[in-house]
């Protein structure tokens, strides 16, 4: 198992230096050039070929990588141009709500997408199964912002039931209102995938000898849909989970900026629309890492699950 | 002689073609829920075609003496008056919103397709390069699978830094991300025919790589190919349209459904129809595309259930 997922671990770091390479490029092709904006508008050439050589900007490319990958790895991504703080501590204080939301969502979806799943898949071809499944290809082609949109207008300022803006603390202490209403936006459109996915996983689960044994031995049926189909149909839901990852990220972004929720994800959008490319850079940066690692966990949690599962 | 015959052996299904393509489309209208989804379809792509003809008004045309009309739609009184109507009422600054969101799917539309199809076409070749020349299968596949390792949002939001905002950022990221889905599908179908005797046949009489290719493989997995393009496109159109909320897309005063979805949400305690409707609009656009993509799936290629 370990040597699996060492493997695993190897096989990642070529997508690391490729998210790398990307952010290093979108600092390469900014139209600005940093020499020139810090000498400023009137200064000699040789003052911007001093300050070019000083940044280590004249050096070839490749090398120009490398310090920058040295660089990223000492935490030193650059000063924000429009707050001049420091790129790092800007996404230190925004990884956490977006962690929060992230895994309030999760917590929201994956129990109701695999129970309305499973269910589905117990009755199937009947009204529930059908209802079911209209209601999570609905949510498949539902537009993260239409439920934002909805949540807000009604259960946000109609109803004033819930805040919809911004974040007023960790949930621990006292933030969780702020968390419901972007939680369950972000957490409804994973509802349909998920129980799309378990539906098909457990249908086939459900075709298998071990679950004809199980029922000839005389065991409960809820014993046998939830541990013998449920949990076998568990590796194929997780690893479907995982590619969820890129909805979950991409569905983050959309609503944190809807909820002004103080994420990576809205400092990133900010971030562009104001051409500060530093902070965008690191935003998308910090945004990619969490997807490679969201991949790598789910992968290391598919080797728990799945003794049988073989190397390559 | 028998250098012809072997090369017409996979050619010989287009003889069957169009007999085949009644079979599968009767088949896909027996489902009354893709019928209706693929008439939707043919609505929506009818009226973005002929937008200029069917949008009752100018798109652009503001008018501050008609601001934030709720829809006519909803107002039966309205239903038989004279004048001009506004079936989706007026945005902030008087615009009709129903000549917008056809205008809007327009752009939305095109922004989709163009995704599906030019990423479709680089990621279905590099699936049956990558499957055809066994030796650049593992680079070809690595730098797929780096792909992947962006989710499409990111890849516009990357874009949209460097480039700057507007569709040309977003229809790159689409493109971007529709590759690697597309080149492992095309893959795994070109894999199962190279195993075919015919291209075992095809490579004894001395066929070119290049008729290998295009007429024994590619022709082979189109169906496949088009089948997950089908499923992908509503994909794309929620990318496309969630980028445009995000303002990374479509600058105003064009019309985009995800972009005027993000500029009536300034309003949208006030006149709620002006972010609801195109959002509604993408929603059906996306069901629709969906509905249809299932069918076709079920009925051209079950293997690729998801």
């Amino acid at each position: 198992m370990g040597r699996q997922i060492a493997h695993r671990l190897l096989i990642s770091i070529p997508a690391l230096v490729g998210v790398l390479f990307l952010c290093f490029c979108l600092m390469q092709v900014v139209p600005a050039d940093p020499a020139m904006i810090i000498a400023g508008p009137d200064a000699k050439k040789e003052t911007i070929d001093a300050i070019r050589k000083d940044l280590g900007l004249d050096r070839p490319i490749p090398i120009q990588f490398i310090e920058y990958i040295v660089r990223v790895v000492q935490g030193d991504l650059g000063r924000s141009i429009i707050s001049n703080k420091k790129v790092i501590e800007e996404l230190s204080q925004t990884i956490g709500p977006t962690v929060e939301l992230m895994l309030g969502a999760m917590l929201l979806a994956v129990p109701i997408g695999m129970s309305l799943g499973t269910l589905a898949a117990v009755k199937r071809g009947s009204v529930v199964d059908r209802i079911i499944m209209a209601f999570s290809v609905a949510g498949v082609s539902m537009p993260v912002f239409f439920i934002g949109l909805i949540l807000i207008q009604y259960v946000g300022f109609k109803w004033a039931l819930l805040p919809f803006t911004g974040r007023t603390g960790p949930v621990w202490a006292g933030g969780l209102p702020s968390l419901i209403l972007p939680a369950v936006t972000l957490g409804a459109v994973l509802i349909g995938p998920i129980s799309r996915l378990t539906r098909t996983a457990v249908l086939e689960v459900l075709g298998a000898d071990f679950v004809r044994t199980a029922r000839a031995k005389g065991l409960r049926e809820t014993v046998v849909i939830v541990h013998h189909a449920l949990r076998n149909a568990l590796i194929p839901v997780v690893t479907l989970i995982g590619l969820q990852a890129a909805f979950l990220l991409g569905g983050a972004v959309v609503t944190e900026t809807m909820f002004a929720w103080p994420g990576v994800g809205r400092l990133a959008v900010g971030a562009i629309v104001s051409s500060d490319f530093p902070t965008a850079q690191g935003a998308i940066m910090i945004l990619a890492m969490a997807f490679l690692l969201i991949n790598l966990l789910v992968d290391v949690l598919y080797v728990f699950l799945d003794p049988r599962v073989q190397r390559g | 002689m028998t250098v012809a015959t072997a090369a017409e052996l996979p050619a010989e299904p287009a003889a069957r073609d169009t007999t085949q393509r009644a079979h599968v489309l009767r088949r896909l209208f027996r489902d009354k829920v893709a019928f209706c989804a693929a008439i939707v379809l043919t609505l929506v792509g009818l009226s973005a075609i002929f937008a200029p003809v069917v949008a009752p008004h100018d798109p652009y045309l503001t008018d501050l003496s008609k601001v934030m009309q709720p829809p006519d739609l909803f107002d039966a009184d309205k239903w038989s008056a004279k004048g001009p109507r506004h079936w989706f009422g007026t945005d902030n600054t008087g615009r009709d919103i129903l000549s917008r969101v056809i205008y809007g799917a327009r752009n939305t539309l095109l922004m989709g397709l163009c995704g599906v199809l030019i990423g479709g076409m680089l990621g279905g070749l590099l699936g049956i390069l990558a499957a055809y020349y066994r030796k650049a299968d593992g680079y070809i596949m690595r730098v797929v699978d780096i792909m992947l390792a962006f989710p499409a949002l990111l890849i516009g939001l990357a874009l949209a830094a460097i480039f700057g905002a507007g569709l040309t950022a977003v229809l790159i990221a689409l493109v971007v991300s529709d590759i690697p889905g597309v080149a492992r599908v095309a893959r795994g179908s070109a894999m199962g025919v190279m195993g075919q005797e015919y291209m075992e046949a095809g490579r004894a009489v001395g066929v070119s790589d290049f008729t290998l290719i295009w007429r024994y493989l590619t022709l082979n997995c189109i169906s496949t190919i088009f089948v997950y393009l089908t499923l992908r496109f509503g994909q794309t159109i929620l990318i496309g349209s969630a980028l445009g909320f995000l303002g990374m897309g479509a600058q105003p005063p064009v019309a985009e459904l995800g972009m005027m979805a993000a500029q009536g949400r300034d309003f949208l305690f006030m006149a709620p129809h002006i972010a609801t409707i195109p959002s509604l609009a993408i929603f059906v656009i996306v069901l629709a595309a969906n509905l249809l993509g299932d069918a076709l799936r079920d009925v051209l290629d079950p293997r690729l259930q998801t």
